[in-house]
Order: C-alpha cells, then sequence, then structure tokens
C-alpha cells in the first residue's frame, strides 16, 4: 500500500513555554527557544524583559540582536544597580520589580514580552503587580499566578512579595502609559 | 458488603447525601472499571462510599436491604427527599456537571443582593471574572461574568459576548448589555461529557465564525466556568493559528484545571477545520493578528 504526498507538511507554530497575552500588545511566558523562533517573528517585538537572575541562551541573544529587540536585563541587577550576588533562589526585590513595571508603564516599549526561565514565579510576580496597578483584586491576581506555577503550585512568598509591594513607588508618565493603563473609564 | 474503603467503584462525585462537596461536582463516571455501562441503581450501591462508622443507620439499612437493590434504592431515594432544596433537581439530571451547568437560583440571588443594597455598580473594585485572560488581540475568554465584574467588564470596551450555556441571562445582566451597547451572541452548547453528551462541532464552526469576525471585536467568549466549553473554542482558535497540540493542550489545562477532562483534548484534536479554514481564508482573517493597527 503505497500512499501518496497530496501536500507538504503544514507549519506548526510552537508558542514558548507558559505563553500567555496579558494585555494588547503585552505578553507573559517562559524562556523562548529557536523552536518558537516563527511563533516570536509574529509578535513583532520591540522589547524583552529578562527577569531570570542568569543569562538567557546564546541563541536567544542572538535572535534578539538580529530582530533589533532591545532585551532589559532587570533580573540581573541588584538593589546597587550592580549585576553581583544575584542569586537564582532568591525572589524578586522592590527595585526590580519597580523597574520591570516602569519599563511595562511606558508604551514606547511595546510590543513586549516578559519573561524568565520558566515563566511562572518571576513573571508571575511582576504580572501580579501589574494586576495590582491596574487595580485587580488580589484573589484575582492569585488566581492568575497560579494558572501558570505547573504542578507544584504557586509560592506563598511570592503571593507576600505581590501583596505587600507598595504600587505608589513606579514612577508613571501619564503621557507614555498605555491606554488599558491609563485612566479607568470618565 | 464489607469494607466500602475497597469497593471497585469509587465515585465520590456521585450524589453524596448533601454533603458541602457534592455541590461542586456531580458524577463524571457511568462506566465501572471493565467497561459495563452501569444502571443508576447499580451506581447509587456502589457508590456510597460512607465514612466507616460515621453513618450506622446507613449501613443497616445497606445490610438488611442487602439482596433487595429496588428496596435500597428506594430508602436511598427517600433519603435523598430529605435535602430537597440540594438533591432536588440536580441528582436526576446525570448528564449535567455542576460546572456545566448556570446556577440560575444563585444568580437570582445575587441580583437581589445588589438590588437590595442598591450597590453603585461603576464603583465597584476591578474584579475580572474567573478564568479572564485575552485570547489573542480583540478576543477575551473568561468563565460567566458575574454582577461584581460588569466595572472590569466595562474597562474591556466590548462590541459584542460569545455565551456558550444554554441558560438565560438574568435580568441585571441583559440591562448592562443593553446599556453598554453589547451584542449577544447564544450558542448554547453542553459540555463533553462522557459517554453520550458532545460539543457538537458544527456549532463550534459557527461559534468560531461569530468570533472571528472583526465586526464583533472587541468580543468576549465565556461559558458556565470558562473551563470546558470556553477551552474547546480557544483550542480550535489556536489551532487556525497552527500551533502545535501539546502546547494547546497545555493551554486548556491551565485553565481547565483541576478538571481538565480528556474528551475536551480529544475534541480539540479531532476537530475538523477545514469548513472554518476555508471560510476565514475567503474572508481574509489569516493569518489571525496578535496586535491591530489601533495602537495603545
Amino acid at each position: 500500500m503505497s500512499r501518496k504526498v497530496v501536500q507538504p507538511p503544514s507549519l506548526r507554530i510552537i508558542p514558548p513555554l507558559n505563553f500567555c497575552p496579558v494585555e494588547k500588545q503585552l505578553y507573559r511566558s517562559g524562556q523562548p527557544l529557536i523552536i518558537n523562533q516563527s511563533f516570536l517573528q509574529d509578535l513583532n517585538l520591540k522589547t524583552i524583559i529578562w527577569l531570570a537572575s542568569e543569562e538567557p541562551q546564546e541563541e536567544f541573544l542572538d535572535y534578539c540582536s538580529m530582530n533589533s529587540i532591545n532585551i532589559e536585563f532587570v533580573g540581573m541587577i541588584n538593589d546597587d544597580y550592580s549585576y553581583q550576588n544575584v542569586n537564582p533562589w532568591d525572589s524578586l526585590n522592590e527595585t526590580t520589580i519597580k523597574k520591570a513595571l516602569e519599563l511595562i508603564c511606558d508604551r514606547n516599549n511595546y510590543p513586549m514580552l516578559v519573561c524568565c526561565g520558566m515563566g511562572r514565579h518571576r513573571t508571575g510576580t511582576v504580572i501580579g503587580c501589574l494586576r495590582r496597578l491596574q487595580g485587580w483584586n488580589l484573589a484575582s491576581v492569585s488566581e492568575e499566578y497560579r494558572r501558570f506555577t505547573g504542578a507544584r503550585g504557586g509560592r506563598i512568598l511570592v503571593e507576600l512579595l505581590i501583596e505587600g509591594f507598595d504600587i505608589s513607588t513606579v514612577e508613571i508618565d501619564p503621557e507614555k502609559v498605555p491606554q488599558w493603563l491609563g485612566k479607568r473609564d470618565k | 458488603m464489607a469494607d466500602y474503603d475497597d469497593e471497585p467503584f469509587q465515585m465520590d462525585e456521585e450524589v453524596d447525601l448533601g454533603s458541602p462537596e457534592r455541590e461542586l461536582s456531580l458524577t463524571e463516571e457511568y462506566f465501572s472499571r471493565d467497561g459495563t455501562y452501569m444502571e443508576e441503581n447499580d451506581i447509587r450501591l456502589a457508590s456510597k462510599p460512607e465514612p466507616k462508622g460515621a453513618n450506622s443507620g446507613l449501613y443497616k439499612v445497606s445490610e438488611s436491604v442487602n439482596d433487595n437493590p429496588e428496596e435500597l434504592a428506594r430508602l436511598l431515594a427517600e433519603r435523598l427527599g430529605k435535602n430537597p432544596e440540594k438533591n432536588g433537581e440536580e441528582s436526576t439530571e446525570y448528564d449535567e456537571d455542576a460546572d456545566d451547568k448556570l446556577d440560575i437560583q444563585k444568580q437570582k440571588a445575587l441580583e437581589n443582593e445588589f438590588r437590595e443594597k442598591n450597590i453603585d455598580l461603576r464603583a465597584q473594585e476591578v474584579t475580572p471574572p474567573e478564568n479572564f485572560a485575552p485570547v489573542i488581540n480583540n478576543i477575551y475568554r473568561s468563565s460567566f461574568p458575574q454582577i461584581h465584574s460588569f466595572s472590569f467588564l466595562r474597562t474591556l470596551k466590548l462590541k459584542s459576548i460569545l455565551c456558550l450555556i444554554p441558560e438565560e441571562y438574568p435580568q441585571m445582566h441583559k440591562d448592562f448589555f443593553e446599556e453598554e451597547g453589547i451584542k449577544l451572541f447564544q450558542m448554547g452548547m453542553s459540555g463533553n461529557k462522557e459517554p453520550f453528551v458532545k460539543i457538537p462541532p458544527d456549532l463550534v464552526t459557527e461559534a468560531v465564525k461569530v468570533v472571528l469576525d472583526p465586526r464583533n471585536q472587541p468580543i468576549l467568549i465565556h461559558c458556565n466556568r470558562g473551563k470546558h466549553r470556553t477551552g474547546c473554542l480557544v483550542g480550535v482558535i489556536r489551532r487556525l493559528q497552527r500551533w502545535l497540540l501539546t502546547i494547546i493542550f497545555d493551554e486548556y489545562r491551565k485553565f481547565a484545571a483541576p478538571k481538565e477532562r480528556p474528551m475536551d483534548q480529544q475534541f480539540i484534536e479531532l476537530y475538523n477545520e477545514t469548513e472554518i479554514e476555508r471560510y476565514a481564508h475567503e474572508h481574509g482573517l489569516l493569518p489571525l493578528q496578535w496586535d491591530d493597527e489601533a495602537g495603545l
């Protein structure tokens, strides 16, 4: 029995692990890999916020420079803005969250992807704080965070960080803020 | 009837004589492990995982009528009748999971509460509906939007809503949608329930047509819990985007957790997209765009 090939195998698009849209032109995911390239291409990214404490893979950096995507290594900065003594097992600190949020609040950086190694806890922390900035109630924030944390579930420490984060410290330029974050309704 | 813990059919989701958990979920299984179909009486008989010693009354009954299933069924029915408000209609509708059915009584109660207290819906805290997320561009998904989510919905500036449950909206919802000028599409379908009830693929195709139509966007897709029916529909949209099935399933499970249904995943895989793909091509809707020109 012979089978004729009538059409070429169709192209399959592979989003990065834990990928999900957050808001218009703002996305979240784990670390993108080579196989995600054709997917990323469609997003037309301008900025990637890298929240892990380690360097991303070489290919990923190459991909970004080839497509002139600006990577912000927010997760690798320390309190004193040195790039030292950041441990992968530490949670994000207030400074890094603040820095990430201020990048998110500038629509000139869009379309934007927020990611870390797996797209679970560090990404979840920043998106959680963003939701608080949007005025979401904490239960909804927690529900969203836990949706992306996988079988081992959410970390209380991350949720404490989200709840305790002082959103008033985030400096927002009203000229640059994306519409969905701007003044809500009249 | 020696040890109930060792019964092969631990269908503890079956009618549970009014314990609080029962409200969360009705039975999912109608086949015993060896694949034979079980009559409803058998299910009742086999699925009495009463905690030992907790309900000695029932034990005595079971033993005394051990040889007479009809008698036992009658007695059980009697017991069920003692909690009519909890067990009444739902326990007879064996093909509906609690998740699949909108609790109209609860909706009414909520509505009354809002009315009585005269709560200003515009001033509510920003509370997205459970399982809310953007799908792509101007398409959103969620569970049944509750009254307290109205102020959040307003921020989405929705043009239409696609509702996948057959139940009618409560009055307050209708008023809200009318006030906001939101167009309603109702395509009631039952969830994928083993073994007999299935999501009709043709209806899904029609639903996707509605969702993809730019004239209807921004659009919110919702069912009751935003898990199963909505998950299947979003799965079909992902297939149009040519996502790998593994990733589609992963997304489905994230939203359906902890009640993932293999049948739903099978539906997503087996769904024939020829028709909808042809339609989308003809109308220039493919490839689906991640963001429109409107900007931020």
